[in-house]
């Protein structure tokens, strides 16, 4: 058993754990923040993505202890109160989920992508970084809509900001 | 000895289109009204009400759930394809720390647990009668919990470990002693029927438990006579896997003091998975509550039920505490339902002039190693002559065991398989008697004049513009300025193909559904219906049918679905059956919620119900100024009547008929053979459309599942050892985003005259031609290279294969 200190949605969170206990299973079973999945025992489907300091992760190949002293946002961090992030909105507003299994992996991983490229993104660009993970349900097509769409909405609010 | 006059001859059974219009009844004013309903919601894209909660961490899927005292249960599975078990040792899984209980078939005997009652051979009116080769019905393999004889497939469960964490249980599994025999095994769809094989179950020896013929053979052997040219195909649409996101979880529950049972389970639908179990367990179904709330996925895979389900809330009552089991993805590869399965042979006559005169089709449905389902086959038997003017067909249907998991209906089960055997077809006959591929097509659909058409099999279809559709794809894909793409993709050493589909489906599913709707005090509107969403927008959907019924704003309706202590009945989510049955049936409990209200409202005004209007969700006395808002009009009588509150059954037999066409071109990479969907076009006519978002969300999907089989997926097993080789999202290729294209996809409304709404179904139509039009495209790619036809997935190994020899891949 080990102890460990992890920092979720910007709340320090201290518990003991076995030491073969995964990311995703400190978050969901630990901390009852279930909007986490897992899909898979592969890192193959990205259900279990989060951000581990910042950055897109699959929180089912990392170890709790691994992220002791870490910042992690999970899906049920990503909104302002009750305003939705640009990239929740984005999903919803073009159906870019029907089961729901799958989408707080892939907003998560679509948030981190829009800031890496700072907003710049193509059809290509989106698709070959979606590739980790996956969707059984829309084919994509809607999912790659709304991140395109978060991220020209992104590229505008920093153009404003910039003026 | 086969008897197809037996199984062609049942009982009469008029078609609703056949009958003559007087025999249709007047309909009330409160049904008229409804029929003439504004539409002020249905047939806009809003976006869903449900997403809400699943964008941010808020869905209620069936891990998600715990309780206190939970335990966690882990499955014991064969590690053969068939193998006799001669005995089970307990003792060291119940020594293994945290370990509380092991169960196995032999328990399952001696607490007279009984076998799903699965009862796979579809029965609506209009359903293809699948019988055994004497006419009786079938012997469908008892499917037990656990059994006590032998393992029928590598996966099967044949015993339950119970432990306080999973890891414990999991440790325990490994601990439970198996004594095995192996025994021969067989799990090729065609070799499982041919004479000496292994037999899987003693009642029946040869493997085939269904064999059935349909159509006129006299009539079809004439025809074949008579032709001038009779072309052949065989085909084998292979075993794939639903692969839902969401790994299948059960969490089960009994409380000694009620002597109630409640269990926690994402399905196709809470009222079967009641039904079914309580009959497992041996109770009364009230005692057993069913809930699943947010379903990560279905695609049929989750519509029967699942041993692991009776499982926990067998265990639970043995230890008095929570049960819960989560299957790993390994696992769901292993022992999820899994789909199609079907060999074919098929034989079409046609004239000299290219008309098709008969079509002889033998089609035989792997199962696995019981009957769970007879669906896939059954549709496709329906619907063997495709979109297509057929004077006479038979089929013999057939339906084997073999040492595999079971197959269940799979997304538009049984049609994409027929569709590609027809669709081939077409191929085939235009490249070997020299046609163009499309005209041969137009000479032989089924005209709008023809509707309702009776195909060679006995099928109705209800309505469609099959040309029309035809035409419309092949504009929005460009079909015309192909060969410039063409000449310009060789440029860059790629091999540009063109394929192209029609399609038309059957929807039928469970034939009743259950509609209670209730004004509620707080001025919103409770819709409590038996369909089980995964993703489909029932939430949105039915709102906006029932926010136009009662003319309110759709923000006010509220539906109910998943608790069976809330949902009596309901038949589930298949076979595209939900916004047509439960749109139907809410229409109707809408009109009387009205007839209800104007009489409400004729009391308040002291008048009758023949003077009150309704408009915007208000009752008006006619020629006044006196008016009532329902939601008022609910609070005032509530007390003198009880609340303003319906309940309605209906029940719809008649199918209806889904169609369209697809147009895909792929790029091939001359040196890797690696197949590339460049474009992709699709036009469905689901008659009338609720919410064409959600509409083209579906058919997105569908499109994705139909690509998917034929590009990649593949349950394959060795043929050696008879393992499973696709045990992970590893090695079972998925549609990813970056080898999907976006999609062109148009919706056409044709209104189905066998339901009040005019709805077909949405599901489906992007699965049934895909899996044709993609292989189409890749065979018209390799055409320099001689190929003709091309087994699936498309794979670069079986393309390269291919291209190297001229010949079928294998």
């Amino acid at each position: 058993m080990s102890r460990v200190t992890i920092t979720v949605n910007g709340t320090p969170q201290t518990r003991d754990v076995e030491d073969r206990t995964l990311l995703v299973q400190f978050i969901r079973e630990h901390l009852g923040l279930t909007g986490t999945h897992v899909g898979c025992d592969t890192t193959q489907c990205g259900a279990c993505t989060i951000h581990l300091d910042g950055k897109a992760v699959k929180s089912c190949t990392v170890l709790a202890v691994a992220a002791d002293g870490s910042d992690v946002t999970t899906i049920e961090g990503l909104a302002d109160g009750s305003i939705l992030h640009p990239m929740q909105q984005a999903f919803h507003e073009h159906h870019g989920l029907q089961c729901g299994y799958c989408t707080p992996g892939m907003i998560m991983a679509s948030v981190d992508m829009v800031r890496r490229h700072d907003g710049v993104l193509d059809e290509r660009t989106v698709r070959h970084e979606l590739e980790g993970n996956i969707c059984r349900c829309t084919g994509y097509h809607n999912i790659v809509k709304a991140v395109l769409d978060a991220a020209e909405k992104h590229r505008a609010a920093h153009a404003v900001a910039a003026e | 000895m086969n008897s197809p006059l037996k199984t062609a001859a049942p009982e009469e059974i008029i078609h609703p289109l056949k009958r003559l219009k007087s025999d249709s009844p007047e309909l009330s004013p409160e049904m008229k009204l409804v029929q003439e309903a504004l539409f002020k919601h249905v047939g806009k894209p809003i976006p869903r009400k449900e997403d809400g909660r699943l964008i941010t961490g808020k869905g209620r899927f069936s891990d998600d759930f715990s309780l206190p005292g939970q335990t966690y249960a882990a499955i014991v599975r064969s590690p053969y394809p068939h193998a006799r078990i001669n005995g089970i040792d307990k003792t060291q899984a119940l020594a293994s720390e945290g370990v509380l209980l092991v169960l196995t078939g032999e328990d399952i005997l001696a607490d007279d647990i009984k076998p799903v009652p699965h009862n796979p051979v579809p029965s609506t009116n209009f359903d293809m009668k699948l019988r055994a080769r004497d006419g009786s019905h079938a012997f469908t393999g008892p499917h037990y919990l656990l059994p006590s004889d032998k393992a029928r497939h590598v996966g099967e469960a044949v015993a339950i470990v119970v432990a306080e964490t999973a890891a414990q249980a999991a440790d325990g599994a490994e601990k439970v002693m198996v004594d095995w025999e192996e025994l021969p095994w067989v799990t090729d769809t065609a070799k499982a029927a041919e004479p000496g094989a292994p037999t899987i179950w003693d009642e029946v020896p040869d493997n085939v438990f269904i064999d059935t013929t349909f159509g006129d053979v006299e009539g079809t052997n004439k025809a074949f006579e008579a032709a001038d040219h009779v072309v052949k195909g065989e085909f084998h649409i292979h075993r794939v896997t639903g692969v839902t996101m969401e790994p299948r979880s059960s969490l089960g529950s009994y409380d000694p003091e009620t002597k109630r049972y409640t269990l926690y389970a994402g399905s196709g639908g809470a009222v079967r998975q009641k039904n079914e179990l309580s009959k497992v367990l041996g109770i009364e179904p009230k005692d057993l509550r069913v809930l699943s709330f947010d379903v990560g996925g279905n695609f049929g895979t989750r519509n029967r039920v699942y041993v692991e389900f009776g499982l926990v809330l067998w265990a639970s009552r043995k230890i008095g505490r929570p049960v819960k089991f989560t299957a790993t993805r390994s696992e769901s590869f292993l022992t999820d339902y899994q789909g199609r399965d079907l060999v074919v042979k098929a034989e079409l006559a046609l004239s000299k002039d290219g008309k098709f005169l008969a079509l002889r089709s033998d089609n035989l449905s792997n199962v696995g190693g019981r009957a769970v389902s007879l669906s896939p086959l059954s549709k496709g038997s329906g619907l063997i002559t495709g979109s297509y003017d057929i004077p006479f067909a038979t089929l013999r249907a057939r339906a084997v065991f073999s040492n595999t998991m079971c197959t269940q209906a799979y997304r538009s089960s049984g049609r994409p398989e027929v569709t590609y055997v027809i669709e081939r077809m077409c191929e085939l006959a235009a490249d070997q008697l020299g046609f163009d591929k499309l005209e041969l097509r137009r000479l032989n659909l089924v005209p709008p004049s023809s509707m309702p058409y009776t195909n060679a099999v006995g099928s109705v279809y209800d309505s469609g513009e099959y040309e029309k559709n035809m035409d419309r794809a092949l504009e929005l894909s460009d079909w015309a300025t192909f060969d410039a793409r063409r000449k310009e993709a060789a440029t860059r050493g790629k091999l540009l193909g063109r394929g192209f589909a029609n399609y038309v489906e059957s929807s039928i599913g469970t034939p009743k559904e259950r509609a209670e709707i209730e004004i509620k005090d707080d001025g919103n509107i409770e819709v409590i219906i038996g369909t089980q969403p995964s993703g489909q927008g029932h939430e949105t959907s039915f709102a906006q049918v029932v926010a136009d019924m009662i003319q309110v704003p759709v923000e006010k309706v509220w539906i109910v679905l998943g608790d069976t202590d809330i949902v009596s009945v309901g038949g589930g989510s298949h076979s595209g059956r939900s916004m047509r049955h439960a749109g139907t049936v809410m229409a109707m409990a809408s009109a009387d919620l009205l007839a209800e209200g104007r009489k409400r409202a004729a009391e308040i005004f002291g008048s009758t119900p023949d003077r009150i209007d309704f408009e915007g969700g208000v009752f008006k006395l006619r020629n006044s100024n006196q008016t009532i808002d329902i939601f008022e009009l609910g609070r005032r009588t509530r007390a003198g009547h009880g609340p303003l509150r319906v309940v309605k059954d209906n029940e719809m037999h008649t199918p209806v008929f889904p169609n369209g066409a697809a147009v895909c071109e792929v790029e091939i990479d001359r040196d890797t053979g690696h197949v590339q969907i460049v474009r992709y076009t699709t036009i469905d006519d689901v008659g009338r459309c609720i919410n064409p978002l959600i509409v083209h969300g579906q058919t997105h999907g569908g499109i994705a599942q139909g690509v998917g089989q034929a590009m990649w997926e593949l349950c394959a097993i060795d043929p050696v050892s008879g393992q499973p080789l696709a045990g992970s999202l590893m090695d079972y290729g998925m549609p990813r985003s970056d080898t999907m294209p976006s999609f062109q996809c148009e919706i056409a409304e044709v209104f189905s005259p066998t339901n009040p709404l005019g709805i077909k179904a949405g599901g489906e139509g992007g699965t049934t031609p895909a899996l044709a039009t993609v292989v189409n495209a890749v065979v018209d790619a390799l055409s320099e290279f001689g190929v003709k036809d091309i087994q699936m997935p498309v794979t670069p190994a079986n393309v390269w294969r291919a291209m190297n020899s001229g010949r079928k891949a294998s």
